[in-house]
Parts: structure tokens; sequence; C-alpha cells
């Protein structure tokens, strides 16, 4: 091999500036991203902070303009609308997880299942709304919690059913196939074997699918509808904190502006909640 | 011959002086189909004309086999040869995969277990697998070795931790874990690993255990104790190993077939393989020349 020796060399220089120019530029994007997500969480901390009292939490809201009160309706009517899409939208993602990493795998019949989900999540949700609106509110003949329980479960469902897939093909193939070669059904080694070790991923997917609905307000406009008074009736109008923030902040009363802020707040404090709890979650599965 | 094949091995821990041939069976046939059987040796598990293929792609041709009863059986063979695929048809644990297939008969005791007429969970039963990587189940230690005896047996609390303890103790497992039976079974090392995977086929009293590489994701202490046990379970089951390791098949086997691309190219006595090979390729395979 020839020498080197009186070739032309680059500038160092050069690219040590180039190095350094990049750095910059990464650096700069990823601050004006987390310097926006720290600027909204103090914020809303800013001027939510001031409206959590005990009677924010205890108390039903008082008739418009006059001071005081709270929104223990619609943080009751956001749990329980949860609560009902969470019942129909988990169990139904799961097992369609189930079914695309179990046994669908490559099909056709999975593979269209898996495109569909993909538009599914691509969605947005106001059209989930319209859609809960013309099956549910329009053959009820009036809004109702249980007609945005089916719209959040809906939103739930396709992220429910994709990360489980994705989950259950993290469990190491030797495990199912040890499971059917002691001779157990095809059932009993999915769910026995290979859903119990991939059992801290699915919890962590369940909560994630209730996070991804949090703040959903879009389709609860259009099929839950709010109440300014206390309902548990899942079958009428019921109050809950998106919609209570969306109206709220339309008002001119500085009152309600500052409890929707304290609405918000508690939304956010409920999924920086779930995701600690997903950590804590998957920091304890790894014992198994 | 058995000097040149003994030092190739990079694994191996032992010198060739060290190394246990299994005392040689005399039989008559040194064919590639299998040793005629004598008066002590009885067919368990009859293979003929196994083909099997992934896809359009063959990867079996023609597999035609005798497994003899109380005997370990080692396959060998370079990468690829199709030795796991062959062993893996016996329990049908291919069947899982849509595009998998296999034609031709495996008679277990003359009945064909390939048949779609038997039922595949009571073959399953019958034929324990030990997979190369140890792959305890997401639970306790006493559950994994319970786990066949809950899927086909019924029986009360006392009569499953009794077999439970016999299972880990057939595996050399249970002094090391009778003071962790509610511990995961993920929490053991390794080599305890796949003695509780061993304890967990026992358990079920199969009649033929089928180990794919079972210590090449093991240390060479833990492999010790395998092939001891491998030595001491060949009183009760028809083992039929697949290694890597040569020394290893020439230490535990009583027979052993050389697979090649495919085909079962020799089968006959473990030490006849070893030292007089009757086939060329053979010969090469188990002197180093490739694979």
């Amino acid at each position: 091999m020839s020498s080197l020796e009186g070739v032309p060399q680059r500038s160092r220089g050069r690219r040590k500036l180039g190095d350094r120019l990049v750095r910059v530029i990464a650096w700069a994007a990823a601050s004006v991203g987390i310097g926006a997500m720290v600027w909204i969480i103090v914020e809303v901390v800013r001027r939510g902070a001031g409206a959590w009292n005990w009677d924010f939490f205890s108390k039903m809201p008082t008739a418009a303009g006059a001071p005081g009160g709270g929104i223990l309706n619609a943080i009751v009517g956001t749990l329980l609308i949860t609560g009902i899409a969470a019942l129909m939208g988990i169990p139904a993602g799961f097992f369609a997880g189930v079914y695309l990493a179990e046994y669908g795998r490559n099909g056709r019949v999975a593979s269209t299942i898996r495109l569909i989900g993909n538009v599914m999540m691509g969605v947005p949700s106001i059209i989930v709304g319209v859609f809960a609106y013309a099956v549910v509110v329009a053959p009820m003949g009036h809004f109702s919690a249980f007609a945005g329980g089916v719209a959040l479960a809906i939103i739930m469902l396709p992220v429910m059913a994709r990360t489980s897939e994705d989950i259950l093909n993290l469990v190491p193939n030797e495990l199912r196939e040890s499971a059917l070669a002691m001779g157990a059904s095809r059932w009993r080694a999915t769910l026995g074997v290979v859903v119990r070790a991939a059992r801290s991923g699915l919890l962590t997917a369940g909560i994630l699918a209730v996070v991804r609905v949090s703040g959903e307000t879009a389709p609860l406009l259009l099929t839950v509808l709010n109440n300014n008074f206390w309902s548990s009736d899942i079958g009428r109008p019921m109050a809950n904190m998106t919609v209570t923030i969306y109206q709220y902040a339309n008002t001119p009363y500085a009152d309600l502006q500052q409890k929707a802020w304290g609405a918000s707040l508690l939304i956010i404090v409920g999924v920086l909640g779930a995701n600690l709890l997903v950590r804590l979650i998957m920091q304890r599965g790894k014992e198994w | 011959m058995v000097g040149t094949a003994m030092e190739m091995s990079a694994t191996d821990t032992t010198t060739p002086h060290e190394a246990v041939v299994p005392p040689r069976i005399e039989v008559d046939d040194v064919s590639r189909t299998a040793p005629a059987a004598g008066g002590r040796l009885t067919t368990k598990l009859r293979v003929e004309n196994l083909d099997y293929f992934y896809g359009k792609q063959q990867a079996l041709f023609d597999n035609t086999i005798d497994y003899y009863e109380n005997k370990v059986t080692a396959i060998i063979g370079p990468s690829g040869c199709g030795k796991s695929t062959h062993i893996r048809t016996f329990n049908r644990i291919f069947e899982l995969y849509r595009d998998q297939r296999a034609s031709g008969r495996a008679l277990m005791n003359g009945k064909d277990i390939l048949s779609s007429s038997v039922d595949v969970l009571e073959v399953r039963r019958r034929i324990g697998m030990i997979f190369q990587k140890p792959s305890p189940f997401p639970m306790s230690v006493f559950e994994n070795t319970a786990y066949g005896l809950r899927l086909h047996y019924r029986m009360g609390r006392s009569e499953l931790a009794d077999r439970v303890e016999d299972a880990l103790r057939r595996a050399a497992l249970w002094e090391e874990v009778k003071d962790k039976l509610d511990e995961p079974g993920t929490a053991l090392s390794g080599g305890q690993q796949q003695r509780l995977c061993i304890a967990r086929a026992i358990a079920a009293e199969p009649e033929i255990l089928l180990m794919d590489e079972p210590s090449s994701a093991i240390d060479p202490v833990a492999t010790a104790k395998i092939e001891e046990l491998i030595d001491v379970l060949k009183k009760n089951y028809t083992i039929v190993i697949v290694t890597h390791n040569m020394q290893q098949a020439a230490r535990v086997s009583d027979y052993t077939a050389f697979f090649f691309e495919g085909y079962v190219v020799e089968y006959g006595d473990t030490r006849q393989i070893f030292e007089n090979p009757a086939e060329k390729k053979t010969e090469d395979y188990i002197t180093g020349r490739f694979g």
C-alpha cells in the first residue's frame, strides 16, 4: 500500500466546527421541546393550584358566577366514564392483542386487523365521538355517560390491542413451546404461561390506555355532554372534567376560569401518577 | 481416531483419556438405517421415511431410525443439518407454525404419533422435551415442577407435593431448592433452571425425553451435572439428545446418529461411530474436517 504522505488533508478545524454546530442544534431542539413541557406544567400549577382546596374536591358547583363550590360531580363523573370505558376497551383490546400475537400472527386476518387498528389509532377523536353519537346517543334519544364510555373504549381498544401484541411478542418463544411441549392446550399455555410472563407489561398497557383517553374532550361533548348537577345515572348526561374545563374556560368569570385551571392540574397530576405507577410496576415486574 | 475426534472441540473440558465412552453393545449391522436389534434391545420409537418441510423448502429427507428403550441416542451433525428439526417432530411442536409440516411415520410403541387421529396433548405428555435455553415458567419452583401433573392428572395436595419432591430429587435439584420452593423459578441460576425444566418434564412421567442441546446455554460445571443426570435418567426413560458437542455425545450416549443436510448419514453404536465410522462423511465430521 502506498504512503498517504503528500496527499492534501481535509481541514480538521472545519470538521470540529461542524461537530459543534450539530451538537448545538440538537441541544437547542431538545430544549425547546422540554422547555414547552415545563412551561405548560409551571403555568398550570401556577394558575390551578389556587383552585385546589377542600371545597374544590368535595363540593358541587355553585350557580354561575357565585363564588365557592367545587367540581365533585365532574371528578366522580370522569372516574365513572373512564371506568366504563376501561371495562369495555381494556378486555377487548387485550384479547385482540392475544389474538394478534398468539393466534393470528402473520395470517391474512391478523394483518387486516392490524391495519385497521393502525387506522383507528390515527382517527381524530371527534370522529369517534360522532360515531358514538350516531350509534348510541341517537337511538337512545339522549346524551349519556354510557355513550361517552363507548366512545372512549373505541379510542382505547386499538391502543390496548397493539401494545398488548407488542408486549406478548417480547415473551421468548421457548416459553410458548415449553408450555405446549408439556401438553398444555393452546389457551392454557397462552393464559397460564405467556400472558403470566408478560403480566406487568400488560398491566402497564392497560394503565397507558386509560391515560391515553384521560384528556379527551371532543368525543365527550358529543356523547356525555355535561351536567351541572349530581348524577350517577350512566344512562343520563354526566358531569366530567374535560368538558367542564372547556365550558369554564369559556366563561367570563375569573372564579370558574381558575377552577378550569384547577381541573387541568388534576388531570396532569393523574397522568403523572399513572406514569409513576407504571414505572413502579415495571421495576417490580423484573423479579419474575 | 478417537484422539483426533476428542481434541477438536474447543468447549471440551476433559482430556481425551478421561472421556467416558459407554460400553459397547453388540450390534451386527452398521448400515445407515439402524443397528439391528439384539435380544436386549426394544425399539421405543421407530421413525420411518420422515420428510420435513419449512414451506417449500425440504429440511429432512427420508429419515429412518430406531430409538431404543432405556438408551441414550445422540444426534450430531453440523449446524443446519436438521438435528433439532428431527426431534421437534416427535412431540409435534412444529404444528405451532402454519407453514411447517412433516410426512412419514413415527411409531411409538407401534402407534404412529404423527397421525392426525392421535391426541397431540397425550403425545406431548408421553414425550417430554428440554429446550436449549432454560425456560422456567413465570411461577414458583414448586408450581413449575407441578405444571405437567396439574395439567394431566387430578391428585390430592400431598401426593402432588410428594411427586414434586421426587421429580426434583431425580433431577438432582432438591437439595438446592428445598428451602425456596415458593420462590420464582426464574430466580435460579441457569444450570438450576435447566434442571428445573428436567424436573418439570419428568414429573409427569413421560416415556421419552427429547433434549435439544440442553447444555449449550449453561456453564461447564452445570453441564457436567446434566450429563450425570442423563446417565441416571436413562434407567427409566428413552432419551434422544441433540448436541453440538461431540465429546458430550461420546460421553452420554449409547447410540449416535450423524445427520448431514437433512439425511441420516450414519447411525450406530456410539463407540463404533466415533472409532470406526463406516461413512467417509462421518469420519470427516468427527475428525473436524468440516462443521
